[in-house]
């Protein structure tokens, strides 16, 4: 007689599930809304999915800390927007922004505004000539329709009654870079820009030859040069140049409504002009968006109409103090990503960095300068490389599909089941189902825990993994077979099939959970989501079987009624099993038989 | 008994795999070459994430019912943005989920609302302008999620390599990466021989090719690996054998998984093109139908036998070899297929007394907790 070998308690195992599932159900239900609905993706619920990529123009590997600040300000922008659930998140060098709902489109233009910088302009500023219709370039606040105020006549400067409060305040961490090692800090390519048309991997070389061509005539050293491409320029066309221009050398653009074409002196002195060469206007430290600290739209002091409040850190307030009283009754462009959004003359020499900047402005255009002020202050330029608005009813519809799909899956997994093993059937039948409920409130966990949301690539994830659930099962099952085969009863089978399949079900399972680790790890985008329901649903597998389909295949296997062969679908491996018995007891005595 | 089915079911060693491998390895060798060759002089339909541009979907019917054609769209586009034409206008879909995608080359912002503006105010989709879904992508995206899938790959192969190694051995590692590279080059290269459109979800499902196609190798050889446990002391069937055994102990279950795993693809892929035309869903059921079924294959067909003919390089295992030939041409005894016993019964046994050991350990507390257990043990002792 067959030892009792391996006698588990199948009961404490169920019991031990039912607890998990309790346990989940119990979190859903009772923590954080309480509502047992998973976070759905863009894809699946509708809204406005916005992947923006770091863009250094050197092709390096933009900072941690630069990538997170970026972070945190277009996080600011995508509140700006008044949107409930909208999402910033960092994902590598990508930002990837997520507002849901219908009306979302404003995301698209968030990641547009990036580097700002101060450049003064040379001469006067010319009319574009061309009609000023369509705009291709949008102003990054997302509205500037009404029709602007002349650039050249607004005017800055007056010190403001704060003048002094601003001197005093430490200058955050960021602040003391840029005039520490003007030409190599991290905003700018520096000395190396003039040769090679920087050639990061992921630019068109077509690309690359335009931004080449509009730098050596745009960008041009030569005095000539640069008159003769302010002719030329023509502000109805996209501009190449557009986040790409070279802060050190001077630059033709255009205003942001193409009305203006500006001639704009370089934002860094050249190298060999130090410090203190008083002759023209090179002679400042490089000032850029870094350097402000904040920016605000108020009603006029004055007069009627509104002003914005420029509010410069310690390091920037020197600078800007430099630069002003060098070019009193010049105009200083204010450029973002090359383009212009405005232009004052300043005044008067401004220290202690409280500035002033006053001009015909309504609300809404002194909020939109504000806002490019403060929050244009990206330290990084980048691309938009992914912008998708989903509608709420082809979202609904992919969520059915994806539903169908998997439910169709399930259902043809099943009638296999049924079909091939019977009562083992059933059971993996029920495994899947309780598998899935597991699922569903680890799904709803996470969304609130960790913000994991649940796209179209999810849920493929998912039903693929409908495969190596179910394999799991198929192993033990026809290890179980083996066994009976073997000459074994179904009860005295389950406990040595279970030992045997065990160790395989893990290998495999380790294996395929180190394919979604990695994947998750290293991928972008919807890849990650992919990854993770697989690498998810590959561990509550394991927890499944050991806890669900193992116990039950060990209480059947001890029914009388059950373990009848007609319904475990094992006929032929006993009879097979039996034909062994047979011819292995004539010939050996090794094998011990009840 | 003898039917294909029942040597199936039964599983005793009746097909000899490993013996006609070289078969297999030039079949799947000229394939490989069919597919290399496809990649390299014909290349791939590049879908639009990877070329950049714009993709605009909308229903393609109208708040009055009446069906919203591709050229009235067409018509639409080049009214709303003067110079530039789309690349394809198409319907998709069926049913409630019908509707009309236009692919374009990269408008910015402005045009795209333009054009979306346009489009609600002239064809009046259902539901209006907020109906209409827009996509833009730039050149380098599909590059960039390829190229860090190709970093997740290159990484994949390390830390699987580590772990068959530890897990099994090296042989077994090298015949497993075999088979996952022989799918992968066949997978992209179906994809470049009939000319299905690549997109990022593509190279997802590539990627989790690798994992099935591994997961279904690491059970043959787990087989494979108790089979030949102590198979140097004995003279009853040499590696190959002891192989062949194995692949066909688990042949009924690597067909069952590629099915069953299959099954829910094929649900996919009827959903991804019957309801909703072309998307994710279709993309990576595309991939999967094709690299699961050449995983299949390949864990059956190619991994095991490069697994011997690497085993069989080793002197010990020819020698071993040697002694099985010399033995059978001696004695009139057992055939090859005659059964179906384990060799690690000793193992086995250990890993039950072990088991049994750990059970009683932890059921102590419970005894007396629980009263339960002991009413229902004897009912279990009655019905043995």
């Amino acid at each position: 007689m067959a030892p009792p070998a391996g006698q588990i308690r199948p009961a404490k195992y169920l019991a031990s599930f039912v607890l998990i599932v309790v346990a989940l159900y119990a979190l859903v239900f009772l923590t954080g809304n309480g509502s047992a609905k998973p976070k759905l993706g863009i894809d699946l619920q509708g809204g406005t999915l916005v992947t923006l990529t770091a863009r250094q123009e050197d092709g390096a590997q933009p900072s941690e800390e630069a990538l997170n600040r970026a972070r945190d300000l277009i996080e600011v922008r995508v509140n700006g927007l008044g949107v409930s659930g909208a999402e910033v998140v960092r994902d590598g060098n990508n930002l990837v922004i997520t507002v849901p709902g219908a009306d979302s489109e404003g995301a698209k233009g968030l990641g547009q505004t990036a580097r700002l910088a101060f450049r003064k302009v040379i001469g006067q500023p010319v009319p574009a000539g061309a009609v000023p219709q369509t705009q291709t370039s949008t102003p990054p606040s997302g509205s500037a329709s009404t029709p602007p105020s002349a650039p050249p006549s607004q005017s800055a400067g007056s010190p403001p009654p704060s003048s002094g409060a601003p001197q005093g305040r430490p200058a955050p961490n960021l602040a003391a870079q840029p005039s520490s090692t003007p030409p190599s800090s991290s905003t700018a390519p520096s000395s190396t820009a003039p040769s090679t048309p920087s050639a990061p991997s992921n630019v068109d070389p077509k690309v690359a030859k335009e931004i080449q061509e509009a730098k050596a005539l745009r960008q041009a050293t030569d005095p000539q040069i640069l008159q003769q491409a302010a002719l030329m320029l023509d502000c109805s066309q996209p501009d190449p140049l557009r986040g790409n221009d070279d802060l050190d050398k001077p630059l033709v653009t255009c205003d942001e409504k193409g009305e203006f074409k500006y001639t704009l002196a370089p934002v860094n002195p050249p190298k060999e002009d130090t410090q203190t060469k008083a002759d023209d206007y090179t002679n400042y430290s490089r000032l850029t968006g870094e350097d402000i600290n904040n920016a605000a739209a108020n009603n006029n002091p004055n007069g009627t109409g509104y002003v914005v409040n420029l509010d410069f850190k310690s390091e920037g307030g020197t600078k800007w103090g430099a630069f002003t009283s060098a070019n009193v009754q010049q105009a200083v462009a204010v450029v973002l990503d090359g383009e212009v959004m405005s232009a004052p003359t300043i005044q008067s020499a401004i220290s202690g960095g409280s500035t002033e900047i006053s001009g015909k402005f309504t609300l809404k255009e002194a909020q939109n300068l504000a806002n490019t002020l403060k929050y244009g202050a990206l330290p990084l330029s980048f691309d938009s490389s992914e912008a998708q608005t989903i509608s709420p009813t082809l979202g609904l519809q992919s969520l059915k599909a994806g539903l169908i799909a998997g439910g169709i899956g399930l259902a043809l997994v099943f009638v296999y089941c049924l079909f091939y093993y019977r009562l083992l059937g059933i059971l993996t039948i029920l495994s899947l189902v309780l598998s899935a409920v597991v699922i569903y409130a680890v799904l709803v966990l996470l969304g609130r825990l960790i913000g994991f949301t649940l796209d179209l690539a999810g849920i493929a994830g998912f039903i693929v993994a409908i495969g190596i659930t179910a394999d799991s099962f198929i192993v033990f099952f026809e290890r179980l077979k083996d066994e009976v085969r073997e000459g074994r009863t179904f009860r005295s089978a389950v406990p040595r099939a279970w030992v045997r399949s065990r160790r395989t079900i893990l290998s495999a399972d380790a294996v395929s959970f180190i394919a979604a680790a990695v994947l998750y790890i290293i991928a972008v985008g919807q890849v990650k989501g992919f990854a993770f329901t697989l690498g998810m649903s590959t561990v509550l597998d394991l927890v499944v079987v050991f806890l669900v389909t193992h116990p039950l295949v060990a209480i059947a296997s001890k029914s009388k009624f059950l373990s009848k062969s007609s319904l475990s679908g094992l006929g032929g491996a006993t009879r097979e099993g039996a034909a062994h018995r047979a011819t292995s007891t004539g010939k050996t005595t090794a094998v011990k038989e009840a | 008994m003898s039917s294909v089915f029942s040597r199936l079911y039964v599983g005793n060693g009746a097909f000899d795999i490993v013996g006609k491998r070289t078969r297999w390895y030039i079949i799947s060798g000229i394939i490989l070459l069919v597919c290399i060759g496809s990649m390299v002089f014909k290349g791939f339909n590049l879908g639009i994430d990877f070329e950049g541009g714009t993709k605009i979907s909308m229903p393609s019917v109208s708040a009055s019912g009446q069906t919203i054609t591709t050229s009235t769209v067409e018509d639409v586009y080049s009214k709303a943005l003067p110079g530039k034409k789309p690349n394809a206008v198409q319907a998709v879909g069926s049913g409630a989920s019908a509707t009309i995608q236009l692919k374009s080359p990269a408008l910015n912002i402005a045009e795209v609302a333009t054009l979306k503006t346009a489009l609600a105010q002239d064809t009046n989709p259902q539901g209006g302008q907020t109906a209409i879904s827009d996509s833009a992508v730039s050149a380098s995206w599909g590059g960039e999620i390829s190229g860090k899938a190709l970093w997740a790959l290159f990484w994949f192969f390390i830390a699987v390599t580590v772990f068959l190694v530890l897990y099994f051995e090296w042989q077994m590692a090298v015949g497993a990466l075999v088979a996952v590279f022989h799918d992968v080059i066949i997978t992209a290269g179906v994809y470049s021989i009939i000319g299905f459109e690549v997109t990022p979800a593509t190279v997802i499902g590539l990627l989790t090719i690798l994992g099935f196609s591994l997961y279904d190798t690491v059970v043959v050889f787990d087989k494979v690996k108790e089979n030949t446990r102590g198979l140097l002391g004995l003279t009853r069937r040499t590696y190959a054998e002891a192989s062949n055994l194995a692949l066909n102990q688990t042949l009924m279950r690597s067909i069952n998984t590629s099915l069953i795993a299959l099954l829910p693809v094929i649900g996919l892929l009827v959903v991804g093109v019957g309801v909703l035309g072309v998307g994710t869903l279709q993309d990576l059921a595309l991939v999967q139908l094709v690299g699961m079924f050449i995983g299949a294959l390949s864990s059956i067909f190619l991994a095991t036998p490069v697994l011997v003919d690497l085993k069989m390089r080793d002197p010990k295992f020819i020698a071993q070899a040697k002694r099985v030939a010399t033995r059978r041409a001696k004695a009139t005894g057992p055939q090859v297929a005659e059964g179906i016993e384990s060799v690690d019964d000793e193992a086995l046994n250990a890993d039950l007394r072990k088991e049994e050991a750990y059970a009683a350990a932890a059921s102590v507390p419970h005894r007396t907790a629980k009263a339960g257990d002991a009413r229902r043990r004897p009912t279990g002792k009655r019905q043995r």
